[in-house]
This record gives structure tokens, C-alpha cells and sequence, in this order.
């Protein structure tokens, strides 16, 4: 919602840009780039770089699907490079104007989203985790290194309307199919209604489905648990920290395992500067700049270059910088079939509607 | 005589051509597309298909027999409907002696007071919301106070926050203009001779407002009525922001086909049954309203 004001104002600024000269216009999520890197890469291109933003993936998509363009460089997860790809909206790269790649982490390469990375560099990542007040969580003896914090009635009694979990079916059954032992994208029918029975049992204790205020929720104390993206729960602490609230905001990634969004670099096949859009990718992938996204916003990095630029508070928290281990039990929501989606509608409506 | 009503059809033209561009067409599209097929990455597949010289029609009635597949979509809709009725309830009861008096005031005062009514609407529908976030929250001024007095007969401390409870309140608050501008109208357009006639004859003030102001009244409650009750049928946003874990509306359900679920051809169906309900309600709030003129 509030994208919208900030789209709206942007569209001011991309217009006033448009006069002044060569620009890179990128469609990014909210608060995904450091602003570091950008003062740098237009410095080096002597160009603008203009941001248009969005909030999940589905606003990106729908706003792809409807025609927008003009856009050179845009961020999707992987599971929408997927989608994208088959809908042959990318532009493929050329790797020869992409020295850096040699940068970026085998291990986030070649993935099954797009095979040889013909059309995505992945740029950064979050987890899906869990939030916690340290201070409340920490008197009441609860563990939120585990998906029970969330689904356990046990564990809940204790946290009653405390608790938010993400307004996002995809997020929320995976959580659960991970607290029961499956795979995030486990499409078994049975599987998915065991998932469903976690999570009515648990939604009595909730306070809200919630995917847009739990970071002020957590900040101001209302909430003591909140179910959602790694990257703004460091917000959340740093916030928490810098009002000098009288207790302390935690994130912890549930031992069972988590859903992993790898955010890709792309270029469309309606981009207007496909030149300046390479030069961009490669900008990003210089291990120094690539450090900026989790030095300043919070992000995981794929960038193996990047790892000596980044501070090494942020490189003691597994839940950020994963060690192979943890990293293993993060798994990559995969693009679902027309008939699993409507599946999940489905069973998400009877969740909600009592 | 004739020349005079070809002149009045041309003038009706253009509202007739903007329903016909603007509620019509888009409903026969919503309508096809209710028996369409979804395509893979949103949108809608191919409605035909054109193979070695032979057409083919890819339509199905799939979509709607989902609707009566399960009774949760009839339930939402039930339910939906009872808080658009609740809310246009509350309206009613709190616009009423709103406009009431703001219709009996001077005249100068009538114009102040009418500007403030609509004043919340000179700041954004959505900041609104946002507001009553933060008066519903828990350190909020509201919760506290409610809290304070429950303290008081020994009742333990609510959570406002966060349940149908915020919906509804805020629901009743975003709507409130929308009855009290028409009531206000229709008022004030109240001759104040009727009233001192009946006064005349001998009616007590109770007897000159139930006899007199509310019978002539009647349709701008339902004009009232309809304005707030289908802008509410279709409202998902404050459901998404205040809600708890079980305030959805149809609208929210609506909402998720067409961007989480990449189903439009459900959407459509789902759209369409509101529009139909939507209408058929305007059509009773008419004819109620006729009948009140009919009557007064």
C-alpha cells in the first residue's frame, strides 16, 4: 500500500530524469540496494539509475503481465525468473560482458529455476524466519529456534495474541510443511491438508495474518513473535535498538529449515538499454559493491567475492550468512502448477474464513 | 413534440454511453471470462483454437461449478453481506441525528457543519486506516480507556487491534459521509410547515418525527443505505490492514484470485455474483424509495 504513494512519486522522478540525459531504470523490491552502490554505479556510467519498487512477487508479475516496460533491469525470486523465462519475457545475458560472474558462489549457480544461468545472476537472498522479542521470549523459557513457536498450542498457550504469521499462503504452508518434515514444495494433496491442520489448530493463538506491519508491530512491542523475511527483522532490531526500547528484538532461523528467496538480476526483452543493463549486472557482482546489500539492508549474499567487504557482526549470524550446514535445510520455493495453486487457494480460504 | 423528445434522448446520450463503456462491456468480458480457461502465468488461455483447418472452442462451466463445489464461498458471501448490513445499520443510527441536526441548524452553520463531515475525506482513505492502527493498538488511547473502564467492574483488558470488532468501527467511520450527505439532503429539503401544522393539531414532538420527519425521511435512508452498503460488500482493504485471523471478506477472496492465485477466470465468477448482488440491492433500495415518495 504504501508502494503505491512511493510508486506514484516516482513516476515524478523518472520523468524528470528522462531529461537529463542516459538512464538505467530498474524495478527493484523495497529498500533492496545499497545506496552506496548506487551513487557509485551512476558515477561510473555517468547516468541516472531510476528505481520503481514493489512488494511481492505477484504485484512484480501482475505488473510485468499487464505491459509495463521500459524497465532495464528487474529483481525477481527465483521461482518468478522461472516463470518469466517460460513466458519468454527475458532477454538472454551475454556472459561475455559479464566478467564478474566469476564472483558469485558456485552454490547459488546453475540452480534449476534457470539452468547455466542464461538469463538471471542471483544477486541476494532472505529467509523466511522467525522474529522474536528477546526479552519477553527469553522470561518465558520459549525456544524460537523452531517452527512450535509458531504451530505448537503447547508453546502458544504461553504467547497467546502475541504472534503475527505471513498473509501469504505459499510462506505459511511452507512453514508448515517444514514444522511436519516435508519439503516447502511438497504438492501432495494429504500433505497439504495435514499442513492445513497445523494451521487451524495454531490460528486460534495468532493475533493477525500479516505480511506488511510486523516490523513496527515487533518495534513498538506489540507483538513478541512475527513470522517473516530475514532481512526485515534486522530491521526490526535496528529499529527496536535505535528507539531504546527496554527490550531487545531477535531473529532465529527454525531448525527444521526455511523457505530461501534467491533474488536474481534480469533483464527484460523490453529493455531499452540492454548495453548499459549488462554493465549494471557486472557493477553488481564486483565483490565490493555487492557487499553493500548486506552490509546496509540486511541481505544474504550469494557474492563469494563480497565476503572480505562484509562486517564481520553480520558474518557471526547464521541466520544472515549461513553456514553450509543450515544452508543445506533452506530450500527454494518452486513455481506451482495452475492446479496445486488453486488447491492451496482453497484450503487457504477455509483457514480464513473462520 | 416530437423534435422536443429526440432532443432529451440526445442528451441522455452520453451518461448512457459511459454506463454502456464503463458497466457493461466490462461486465460481458468479466462474464466470458468467468467461462475461460486460466492461463499458466495469469492472465486467461486462448478461448479458441485453430488446428489443421479445424476451429475448436476451449470454454468450460468449471469455474462456476467451484462456487457450489464447497459452502464456503456462499458463507463468505453471507457473511460479507451481514457486515455490510451491520455496517449500514450503524450508519444509519449514528448519521441520522447527525444530519438531523445539522438540518435544523441557521443556515450559515448548516454549511460549517457540512464541511466538516466531509473534511476526513481532504486526507487519504488509506492514511486513515493507518490512523486507526494506531488508536486501536494497545498503548493506543482508545484501548486504554476501554480497558480503563472494564478495570473498573473487574473485567479483564481487551485487545482492539486486530479483530472484526476494528473492521467493523472503522468500516462505520470511513462510511459515515456517504449517509449523512444524503440524509441531509433530503432533511433539509423538509418543509418546516408540515411540521408546524402537525404541531397545530396537537402532535407531541415524538409524534411530529415519527409521523412526519421519518416517513418523508425514508428515501434518503435508502439512498444512504446503498451508497454505504456496496462500497463496504466490496472492501478488502481494511479487512487486510485491521483484521484478526477470521475477518476476510469476499472482496480479500476476490482479491487473491487475481494476484496470488493467478486464477482470473474464479475471480471473474466471484466478481460477478457481487455485481449481480450489488445490483439487486439497488434495485430493492429503488423501489423502497419510490415507494416512500409514492407514500409521502
Amino acid at each position: 500500500m504504501k508502494k503505491l504513494l512511493a510508486s506514484l512519486v516516482l513516476m515524478g522522478t523518472t520523468q524528470l530524469a528522462a531529461a537529463q540525459g542516459t538512464s538505467l531504470y530498474l524495478f527493484n523490491w523495497n529498500d533492496y540496494i545499497a545506496e552506496e552502490a548506487v551513487a557509485a554505479f551512476e558515477q561510473s556510467c555517468h547516468c541516472q539509475l531510476v528505481q520503481d519498487y514493489y512488494s511481492s512477487t505477484e504485484e512484480m508479475m501482475a505488473k510485468l503481465q499487464a505491459g509495463a516496460s521500459g524497465y532495464d533491469v528487474v529483481v525477481p525470486s527465483q521461482n518468478a525468473v522461472q516463470a518469466l523465462v517460460k513466458q519468454g519475457a527475458l532477454a538472454p545475458l551475454d556472459k561475455g560482458a559479464l566478467p564478474n560472474l566469476k564472483n558469485i558462489d558456485p552454490a547459488f549457480l546453475d540452480r534449476g529455476y534457470d539452468p547455466g544461468n542464461g538469463y538471471s545472476v542471483p544477486y541476494a537472498f532472505t529467509t523466511t524466519l522467525i522474529g522474536y522479542n528477546e526479552s519477553e521470549l527469553g522470561k518465558l523459557g520459549i525456544d524460537a529456534a523452531d517452527w512450535s513457536v509458531i504451530f505448537d498450542p503447547m508453546v502458544l498457550e504461553k504467547i497467546k495474541g502475541k504472534v503475527t504469521v505471513m498473509d501469504d499462503a505459499q510462506e505459511l504452508f511452507g512453514a508448515a510443511l517444514k514444522y511436519l518434515g516435508y519439503s516447502v514444495n511438497d504438492h501432495d494433496e494429504k500433505h497439504l491438508r495435514e499442513a492445513q491442520q497445523v494451521i487451524r489448530t495454531a490460528k486460534p493463538y495468532w493475533a493477525a495474518f500479516n505480511s506488511s506491519s510486523y516490523i513496527k508491530e515487533l518495534t513498538v512491542g506489540n507483538i513478541w513473535v512475527a513470522h517473516g523475511y530475514s532481512s526485515d527483522m534486522v530491521q526490526a532490531q535496528a529499529d527496536a535498538a535505535a528507539a531504546g526500547r527496554h527490550f531487545t528484538i531477535n531473529f532465529a532461523l527454525p531448525r527444521q529449515g526455511a523457505v530461501l528467496a534467491l533474488d536474481n538480476l534480469v533483464i527484460p526483452k523490453s529493455a531499452k538499454n540492454k548495453a548499459l543493463a549488462h554493465q549494471f549486472l557486472n557493477f553488481m557482482m564486483d565483490g565490493k559493491h555487492a557487499a553493500g546489500v548486506t552490509n546496509e539492508v540486511g541481505a544474504g549474499n550469494p557474492n563469494a567475492a563480497a565476503t572480505a567487504f562484509i562486517s564481520e557482526e553480520i558474518k557471526a549470524q547464521t541466520a544472515i550468512f549461513p553456514d553450509p550446514a543450515t544452508l543445506a535445510l533452506l530450500e527454494p520455493l518452486e513455481e506451482s502448477s495452475p492446479k496445486v495453486r488453486r488447491l492451496l487457494n482453497k484450503l487457504w480460504t477455509e483457514i480464513k474464513i473462520r | 413534440m416530437r423534435r422536443k423528445t429526440w432532443r432529451r434522448q440526445l442528451l441522455t446520450l452520453p451518461p448512457t454511453g459511459y454506463l454502456l463503456l464503463f458497466f457493461a462491456v466490462p461486465s460481458i468480458i468479466m462474464l466470458f471470462a468467468s467461462f475461460r480457461y486460466a492461463g499458466e502465468y495469469g492472465g486467461l488461455a486462448p478461448w479458441y483454437y485453430y488446428e489443421a483447418g479445424e476451429f475448436s472452442l476451449d470454454l468450460t462451466l468449471e469455474n462456476w461449478q467451484r462456487l457450489f463445489e464447497s459452502e464456503i464461498y456462499l458463507l463468505l458471501f453471507l457473511k460479507s453481506i451481514g457486515y455490510a448490513l451491520l455496517t449500514s445499520l450503524l450508519c444509519i443510527l449514528l448519521g441520522y441525528p447527525l444530519a438531523l441536526m445539522i438540518a435544523r441548524r441557521p443556515k450559515r452553520q448548516r454549511d460549517l457543519l457540512l464541511l466538516l463531515v466531509i473534511l476526513p475525506f481532504w486526507s487519504n482513505f488509506l492514511v486513515r486506516i493507518y490512523a486507526w492502527m494506531i488508536i486501536f493498538s494497545p498503548a493506543g488511547a482508545l484501548t486504554q480507556m476501554v480497558n480503563g473502564l472494564l478495570g473498573l467492574f473487574g473485567l479483564g483488558p481487551v485487545t482492539l487491534m486486530y479483530s472484526t470488532t476494528a473492521v467493523i468501527v472503522t468500516l462505520v467511520y470511513v462510511h459515515l459521509p456517504f449517509m449523512v450527505l444524503p440524509l441531509y439532503a433530503n432533511l433539509e429539503k423538509q418543509s418546516p410547515a408540515l411540521l408546524d401544522a402537525a404541531q397545530d393539531l396537537g402532535a407531541n414532538s415524538w409524534r411530529r418525527f415519527w409521523h412526519v420527519t421519518w416517513p418523508l425521511s425514508l428515501p434518503g435512508i435508502y439512498a444512504g443505505s446503498i451508497l454505504v452498503f456496496i462500497p463496504v460488500l466490496g472492501m478488502f482493504a481494511i479487512p487486510d490492514l485491521l483484521g484478526g485471523t477470521d475477518s476476510i471478506m469476499i472482496a480479500n477472496v476476490i482479491k487473491q484470485q487475481f494476484v496470488e492465485s493467478r486464477d482470473w477466470p474464479f475471480g471473474s465468477v466471484l466478481s460477478m455474483v457481487m455485481t449481480v448482488a450489488a445490483v439487486l440491492v439497488v434495485l430493492l433500495g429503488a423501489r423502497l424509495a419510490r415507494q416512500g415518495v409514492a407514500r409521502g
